[in-house]
């Protein structure tokens, strides 16, 4: 069996979740790689739940919140896009490919596109092959 | 963490999960999980036997913990926290695996859908097992209204409060009341008169002691929260009031589609192509002519323009196919003697005596044509030594499958409907959705469709999609019900979820201050500490990421409880 790549998605409540689930409703196929954790808004996400989950496995990050200007708690989103950009600093320093998160604008009613970005994303993480983050920290305990 | 004992239900939800996911695999693998006391599978658990279920095994096994694997939480979380209450325990301590359309739905392959059934299910048990028991909080409810927009369904909204003796606000932008339906003449499909409709709707609502009509008006900011919500409102001279309400509703409407983007149809070139409306206001005049003052012979009734296209928009308006039937009826009845075209795509006869008027004009003498979607009929002008009529539409007909080229001197543009241009602004000031046309989005579209996400703001008539009166009448009357629901309730309870500063921890910083978008956060000056106002926070969560101190915490959104979730769903 080729490789499966695993990816886990946190989405904002209001956009993007919402989004995600008319997907569902609308009967939008797209790959069973992502595994999706709610947030009420992205910027409640703290970069260490991404770090956390590359250390635990995870091969792919994708972050999902409400469009620029359309978010439920007026600017979440900006605050994100800020932590992100940092984010991406730190991923390199840490010798992981930065592309393997990412930050994507999905509304509530756009669950055709939040298809298309798992659609992409799951691709490209393939691609990548899989994250070596775990093995790595592993072994490093075991030389320890 | 230890000790817990924790219930996992499956849902098959009829096929809708089992078809794609293997329900029974899914609560064995459950099963064998620490903590996990029982896990059963079952085909509706939302259902009254499937809530029972839960309840008795909460009270029979001692679980002191819930996961329900099922739909969105957005659809069933209310319904399992109550079956917790039910049972004794606290409500916060179910949580839902959505395996339903985050996964059934959306996956075709059986192994790996099962798969992935397992690791949210998974996830839910991890993160349930630190989910803390919460209090809701009561707030009380102003029982004053503010509703937007002084149309059809703004003052049916408020004179369903205002006959309960409830205070109303009632703000338009424009100084007269009525909104679109004042440009209408009849109405069909039974011809009753908009204006008999309306005046007397708006003698009442300017009459009414509790209702406080203000024109020219506009909304310029609102903050607060349910029953709480403080609103300014600014008149034409620029005077700013602020109008505290427990309750708004919106009620802003339509535009109508601008005909002269399709081209085909000369609308802006040719003067006697004229609009719905247009045509309305000479019905009104009592006289429908030419634009050189003589009768038109043949009228030419033109369906979607704008709507059902893939160019435009790809919905249907709804209430043009009836309102064009009506012209016929119209026409006739002033021009007994002209010939009516009606060029239409599918006839969308689908209200409460929709079909009977759509026999009644077929024995009218209308010309019934169909053109095909996309295939825009052309307007062109006619040749005035040739041919006894001013313009010429040529028609792809379905029905005959031929080109056809039929004479008019009138044509009426059915224009369909579209969200106005300040629909942005108004979703932004009361903190609502739109949908990918503009329209505002309904909390549930089939379940809660004039409810909202922001709890206390209430969407009725057009302003959520295209709407004919009745509809529009009854999505008033249901927002007004809600609102007099929690009026007659004197306190409501609100979500548990918010954040919270552990001043021990908190180091005084004030990062947090600045972060919060509703200024929920104070400095305590004295103890150099930070504390959330609870009441005004809506649990963004971005303060708890942002504190340096790890102080903050987002009740219901832990970082204990997102971690158990990574783990679980990896």
């Amino acid at each position: 069996m080729g490789f499966e790549p695993r990816i886990v998605g946190f989405l904002c409540n209001w956009c993007s979740y919402t989004g995600a689930d008319l997907a569902g409703t609308s009967r939008v196929k797209y790959p069973h790689n992502i595994r999706i954790i709610r947030v009420m808004c992205t910027a409640r996400i703290d970069p260490t739940f991404v770090l956390k989950a590359m250390a635990d496995g995870a091969d792919g990050v994708l972050i999902c919140g409400c469009h620029p200007g359309d978010c439920h708690y007026v600017e979440g989103n900006f605050k994100a896009m800020r932590r992100y950009a940092l984010l991406k600093r730190t991923l390199r320093d840490f010798g992981i490919d930065d592309s393997r998160v990412r930050l994507e604008w999905v509304s509530a009613s756009e669950g055709v596109r939040f298809a298309e970005v798992v659609k992409d994303m799951t691709e490209k993480i393939r691609s990548l092959g899989p994250n070596k983050v775990k093995v790595e920290l592993a072994t490093d305990a075991v030389e320890r | 963490m230890s000790g817990h004992r924790i219930g996992v239900y499956v849902c098959n939800c009829g096929t809708n999960i089992a078809k794609t996911v293997k329900v029974d695999e899914v609560a064995e693998a459950m099963g064998k999980l620490d903590e996990v006391a029982i896990a059963r599978s079952y085909k509706y658990m939302c259902s009254n036997p499937g809530q029972e279920m839960i309840v008795n095994d909460i009270k029979e096994l001692k679980l002191d913990r819930v996961v329900v694997a099922a739909c969105s939480p957005r659809m069933h979380e209310p319904t399992f926290r109550k079956a917790l209450e039910t049972a004794g325990l606290n409500p916060y301590f179910v949580e839902m695996a959505n395996i339903r359309e985050q996964c059934s739905w959306v996956h075709d392959d059986i192994l790996e859908a099962t798969e992935k059934a397992k690791a949210l299910t998974h996830a839910a048990v991890a993160r349930v097992a630190y989910n803390e028991p919460l209090e809701k909080r009561s707030v009380q409810m102003s029982p004053a209204t503010l509703v937007l927009g002084g149309g059809i369904a703004g003052m049916t909204a408020a004179l369903e409060l205002a006959d309960s003796d409830q205070t109303v606000y009632l703000i338009e932008r424009k100084d007269v009341l009525g909104g679109n339906v004042a440009r209408v003449d009849l109405t069909a499909p039974y011809l009753d008169s908009a204006r008999d409709i309306l005046s007397e709707l708006i003698t009442k609502t300017t009459r009414h002691s509790k209702i406080n009509v203000m024109l020219g008006t506009e909304l310029v900011h609102m903050g607060g929260f349910i029953g709480n919500f403080v609103c300014k409102v600014k008149d034409a001279e620029g005077d700013e009031t602020e109008l505290s309400v427990g309750s708004v509703v919106v009620c802003t409407g339509y535009k109508e589609f601008d005909a002269s983007r399709i081209k085909q149809y000369g609308y802006g070139k040719f003067p006697d192509v004229i609009t719905s409306f247009e045509l309305e206001t000479m019905i009104r005049k009592g006289r429908i002519t030419k634009k050189d003052g003589t009768l038109p012979k043949y009228v030419s009734i033109i369906h979607c323009v704008g709507s059902r296209s893939e160019e435009f928009n790809t919905y249907c308006s709804r209430v043009c196919c009836m309102t064009a039937l009506k012209y016929a009826h119209e026409i006739k009845s002033a021009i007994p003697s002209a010939y009516v075209d009606d060029l239409y795509i599918d006839m969308h006869a689908f209200g409460k005596g929709c079909e009977d008027f759509y026999r009644k004009s077929s024995e009218v003498k209308t010309m019934f044509l169909m053109y095909k979607k996309n295939s825009t009929p052309q307007v062109k002008l006619a040749d005035p030594k040739k041919d006894d009529c001013s313009m010429l539409i040529t028609v792809q007909e379905q029905l005959s499958g031929e080109e056809i080229e039929i004479p008019a001197d009138l044509i009426v543009l059915m224009v369909g409907m579209e969200p106005r241009e300040d629909s942005t602004d108004v979703a932004h000031l009361v903190n609502i959705s739109r949908d990918k046309d503009g329209w505002f989005i309904e909390s549930h579209p089939k379940l809660d469709p004039v409810a909202t996400t922001t709890d206390g703001v209430f969407i009725a008539g057009a302003c959520s999609s295209p709407k004919d009166i009745p509809d529009s009448v009854a999505q008033a009357r249901a927002a007004s019900a809600r609102i007099l629901a929690r009026i007659s309730m004197g306190e409501i309870w609100t979500d548990a979820v918010y954040a919270e500063i552990d001043e021990e921890l908190c180091s005084g910083c004030r990062m947090c201050n600045d972060l919060c978008p509703y200024t929920a956060i104070e400095f305590d000056e004295e103890k150099k500490r930070s504390h959330v106002i609870s009441a005004v926070c809506k649990a963004c969560g971005a303060c708890v990421a942002a504190c340096p101190s790890g102080a903050i915490k987002a009740r219901h959104f832990t970082d204990e409880q997102i971690y158990a979730q990574i783990e679980g769903v990896l």
